[in-house]
């Protein structure tokens, strides 16, 4: 396995808005670069507009960068090799209401390349580790905010990903849900698999991972790790506070 | 083998999908109901009821085939776009041409089921009014899904890049329209004079002529269709499907 899970050097993406004369252009996140070690857990954190969701799309090739490069375990992020080792949970991810949650994590199973008794032990694999095996009768429709996030997490973890990269994994969950996860996501960790994470939460972020990266109006302010916020007076908030103000 | 099976997936997907959408529960009520209303032009026609319940019926199955068709095709990239679950499909290793050919393939399905519902709907309204199966008529229904398959195909092509379903919606209606006028179009523009003729006649090569795939046209001839109108329709599908492809993989999401 290579030593360093995500890389990107000197990346920058800006976007470009269509107008009625000409475009306007948006810079987003600007000489970004950093690693994520394999088998860590990191976190990102930043204000609304710092670039924590184009920094995972750059990650899971659903964007590409306007300047730099960024590699996934070594390779292009829009290689399939590289998606191959890559779990993705998007913000409020959406699902077929009118599908049961086996069948939405078959149709996802089936896109990674999984069929046959393989496909179903990765289901019901996935269905056990988030809890939704006693819900696994009702339909999507039904399902509260907790359990569709419990879904977006069981369709990243189908194909035994290396990274799993989560866009506000704990967002809008109840306690419940949220310490569930967290211990889900430790374990995942535990086994080897490196996990990206972004969140608005600081305590939660402070939970889970071992190093965090400050992003700041498209920048990254800072890399701080464990034993940094550990030993600051004030912990991780207010190093968050300092770089961002 | 594996593309294969992505290509399987997103296809029955898409497929079941259709399928489930109230709207096609809406198109297959309108299907029966502009079917019957065949039979009451049929008749009114007297002499000719045999024919004019043929041609009435099969003009509504195509057209209702079409509308559906077209909704469908026109809205089923932007609303994986809108609800973000092509997040979930293309941060995983599925290629975007299988993705594509996936889409096209559930559409097509779609397509053929409701041809082939309205097409039972149809013979048994004829049966009832004591008619057998009309000559040509399942050319006609051949002809019918070609003109579909090129116009699903055009659809997608539009639907990345224009902005609304709407929109993409309303263009493909009208190359559908202009695909029915190409004959005539054509020679209109060889008469043009000029650079406006050259123009004219270079610009209407992008029109596919669907007037090709009218089977009930040729109703005198020896063969209605013939085998040799599935390579412009190929040539149609494979151009809107590659100019979607180019487009599709320079997108992002």
């Amino acid at each position: 396995m290579t030593a360093c899970a995500v890389s990107f050097s000197g990346v920058e993406k800006t976007y470009k808005r269509p107008r009625l004369l000409g475009a306007e252009y948006h810079t987003a996140v600007k000489d970004l670069s950093f690693e994520i070690p394999a088998g860590e857990i990191t976190g990102l954190l930043g204000l609304n507009g710092a670039g924590k969701t184009t920094i995972m799309k750059l990650i899971t090739g659903l964007l590409f960068p306007t300047a730099g490069q960024v590699r996934v375990f070594g390779q292009p992020p829009s290689d399939v090799a590289a998606k191959a080792r890559v779990g993705f949970l998007p913000e409020l991810p959406y699902f077929p209401p009118q599908v049961k949650p086996a069948d939405a994590l078959e149709y996802y199973g089936r896109l990674s390349g999984l069929s046959g008794a393989e496909l179903s032990r990765a289901v019901e694999s996935s269905m056990k580790k988030t809890g939704l095996e006693p819900h696994a009768g009702k339909r999507i429709s039904e399902f509260s905010k907790g359990m569709l996030q419990r879904l977006g997490l069981g369709q990243a973890l189908l194909h035994k990903p290396d990274l799993l990269v989560l866009d506000e994994p704990v967002s809008g969950l109840d306690p419940l849900a949220i310490h569930d996860i967290r211990a889900l996501l430790a374990g995942l960790n535990a086994e080897g698999c490196a996990i990206f994470l972004s969140s608005h939460s600081i305590s939660e972020v402070e939970k889970l991972a071992s190093r965090v990266l400050l992003m700041v109006s498209g920048k990254l302010a800072a890399a701080v790790t464990r034993a940094q916020w550990e030993s600051a007076p004030g912990g991780l908030e207010k190093i968050f506070v300092e770089a961002v103000k | 083998m594996r593309n294969l099976l992505i290509i399987r997936a997103v296809a029955f997907n898409s497929f079941v999908e259709s399928v489930r959408n109230r709207f096609f529960t809406l198109f297959a009520v309108f299907a029966f109901t502009a079917v019957y209303a065949s039979v009451l032009a049929g008749v009114m026609a007297v002499d000719q009821e045999a024919r004019v319940l043929a041609d009435f019926g099969l003009a509504l199955i195509e057209l209702t085939a079409l509308a559906y068709s077209l909704f469908a095709a026109s809205s089923t990239l932007l609303r994986e776009a809108e609800t973000k679950t092509i997040y979930l499909v293309f941060s995983r290793p599925v290629p975007r041409w299988a993705y594509l050919a996936g889409k096209l393939c559930g559409a097509l399905l779609t397509a053929g089921l409701m041809l082939v519902v309205m097409a039972a709907m149809h013979l048994s309204l004829l049966a009832f009014r004591g008619f057998g199966l009309p000559a040509f008529y399942a050319w006609a229904l051949a002809g019918t899904f070609l003109k579909l398959a090129v116009i699903i195909s055009f659809a997608f092509f539009v639907s990345l890049f224009s902005t609304s379903a709407v929109s993409t919606l309303v263009i493909a209606s009208i190359m559908w329209t202009l695909g029915h006028f190409a004959s005539e179009a054509r020679f209109l523009a060889e008469r043009a004079p000029g650079i406006q003729g050259a123009v004219l006649t270079a610009f209407l090569w992008l029109i596919p002529n669907l007037q090709l795939f009218n089977a009930r046209d040729a109703a005198g001839a020896a063969s209605p269709l013939g085998l040799a109108v599935l390579f412009p329709a190929a040539a149609w599908v494979a151009a809107s499907c590659l100019g979607a492809l180019w487009l599709l993989s320079r997108k992002e999401f």
